[in-house]
């Protein structure tokens, strides 16, 4: 992809995202992927291409294309497993090599019945269980390396958590919403789970799902809704997360990562909104670094202000992994909020909202003043990180 | 040990780490080509791909990478809090472990740190890490 306008996302569809919702995984993404699809104004006939780590396998009969197409009932001629900006972007490459022409992209899981920690934060490997390491035990592990190499402090990590809780406080479809308001303050005197990491700088748990449909730029401009295009990007994977160490290994990915910048013929200064994917507070500080929005170091005291609503790159505008949702398999979220934002979409305390007034009271309102560029990121992890740019006509 | 924590399962792959540490070393895969140390255990080398290697006791010093101190454990398995941390051996690798018999408030990145091996049953013995007082200047 080279910042052409000939892939699109054309659809995008999310399930309620809720805490102990005793429906099956199963059961949530084939709900978003009708929404998705009716979304764009398609139906499940017209789909030829499932990209998901989560794959239909509620029937029994277990996780592979196969059963895919048995879902739809129609051969699929493209199913692959990744999810989120990634698979946005391996979904337009299949496209534009006519693998494919609509690719449903669900994502999303059922685990929580209400617990306080997912079973996925407990790696089962020879060499990871014993420790007593579990995901906000890892991902501490890099953010406290990210303080010893360039300074970044606990108050910064708050800060930054700060900023997704307040816009998850707006959104009355986050999972959060309704809870008492944290402030940095708060969130640093809140209980330590894994140091530096009090509980609000750790990803929630709950279950949920949603679903992207991406498709050429012919079959988008006959859909529902204005097309979001895709115009490239650049991903990167390393090393196996919650196998491998964990370390800032994924940092030395940032001349790729900028380079995918100059490929889609994008400038950093030009972009309206960067959803980086912000599990634990340190992804976002991380990965406006890498991204090269600004220099390793640096993201301590630029990202909490650069993501503020009125701020150089906005962003955690649904409250993040941290205040919206944390499915399980929440990486669709990022291009779905920032295809939400294009269209004005954006459930918060506006009377008006869905009439398209927004107030920009930043008490009320969640909504990024006329966004028509924006990077939805990837988990950034030594495993998997990297990009998407969407753009808006 | 709690009857639930989760014991170490070698693997063909892995079984001669676990012979090492039962027998007081912290062996580690060494290339026959390029003399390149890796960890985890893996079917090449992750430096020149040869498929030769040989297990080899690494010196089990090195300095701590990063550390955090856990105070939700993921299950009863384990009390908290404990310290789980990353350890850049000195041969290289990167080593995912704990660091025991140091007060949290005295761990530190960079801090020089030696593997205390402890047994676990009689065929597992782990490979925490502790402070490596010889070498603190």
């Amino acid at each position: 992809m080279n910042g052409a306008r000939d892939i699109a996302i054309a659809g995008i569809g999310v399930t309620v995202q809720s805490r102990g919702s005793g429906r099956s995984a199963i059961s949530l993404l084939m709900e978003s992927i009708g929404l998705a699809l009716d979304d764009a104004g398609l139906s499940m006939r017209d789909v030829d291409g499932y990209v998901g780590f989560t794959f239909p396998a509620g029937n029994g009969q277990g996780m592979n294309d196969a059963n895919v197409a048995r879902q739809f009932g129609q051969p699929m001629t493209l199913v692959a497993e990744t999810s989120g900006a990634q698979a946005v972007l391996l979904a337009g490459a299949a496209i534009r090599a006519g693998l494919a022409e609509v690719v449903v992209i669900p994502a999303g899981g059922s685990q929580s019945a209400g617990a306080e920690m997912a079973t996925y934060t407990r790696p089962t490997y020879e060499f990871t269980e014993w420790t007593g390491s579990m995901t906000p035990a890892q991902f501490a592990l890099i953010a406290r390396r990210h303080m010893h190499e360039f300074g970044t402090t606990s108050e910064q990590l708050a800060a930054v958590a700060a900023t997704a809780h307040r816009h998850g406080r707006l959104n009355p479809e986050a999972v959060a919403f309704g809870r008492p308001a944290l402030d940095a303050d708060a969130i640093l005197n809140a209980r330590m789970i894994a140091d530096p990491f009090t509980q609000p700088m750790c990803s929630l748990v709950n279950d949920g799902a949603s679903c992207i449909v991406v498709t050429s730029a012919e079959r988008a401009r006959d859909c529902r809704h204005a097309p979001v295009w895709v115009l490239g990007g650049a991903f990167e994977t390393r090393s196996n997360s919650y196998f491998e160490a964990p370390s800032l290994g994924m940092m030395e990915s940032r001349p790729r990562m900028i380079d995918g910048f100059a490929r889609a013929g994008v400038v950093h200064d030009d972009v309206d909104i960067v959803m980086c994917y912000d599990h634990f507070v340190h992804g976002p500080i991380i990965q406006f670094e890498t991204l090269g929005f600004c220099a390793p170091g640096e993201g301590g005291d630029y990202v909490p202000v650069a993501m503020q609503l009125d701020g150089a790159h906005p962003g955690s505008l649904d409250g993040g992994n941290l205040a919206y949702s944390h499915n399980g398999v929440p990486y669709n979220f990022k291009p779905i909020e920032i295809v939400r934002q294009f269209r004005g979409d954006t459930p918060d305390l506006c009377p008006g909202w869905r009439e398209g007034i927004h107030t920009y009271d930043r008490n009320l309102c969640r909504k990024v003043r006329d966004p028509r560029l924006a990077i939805g990121c990837a988990p950034m992890t030594d495993g998997r990180h990297g990009f998407a740019i969407l753009a808006k006509d | 040990m709690d009857a639930s924590f989760p014991v170490p399962r070698p693997t063909p792959l892995s079984a001669p780490f676990w012979e090492g540490t039962r027998a007081g070393e912290l062996r580690l895969q060494q290339c026959d080509d390029c003399g390149g140390w890796r960890w985890t255990p893996q079917i090449l080398c992750t430096h020149c791909h040869s498929p030769r290697f040989a297990w080899q006791a690494a010196s089990g010093r090195g300095k701590v990478y990063s550390f955090t101190t856990v105070h939700r454990p993921p299950t009863p398995a384990f009390t908290a809090p404990y310290v789980v941390a990353v350890v850049e051996l000195d041969e290289g690798p990167l080593m995912l472990t704990q660091i025991v018999e140091v007060p949290p408030e005295e761990i530190a990145v960079e801090m020089r740190v030696k593997v205390k091996l402890t047994a676990l049953d009689e065929a597992i013995t782990l490979y925490p890490f502790t402070a490596d007082r010889e070498h603190i200047a």
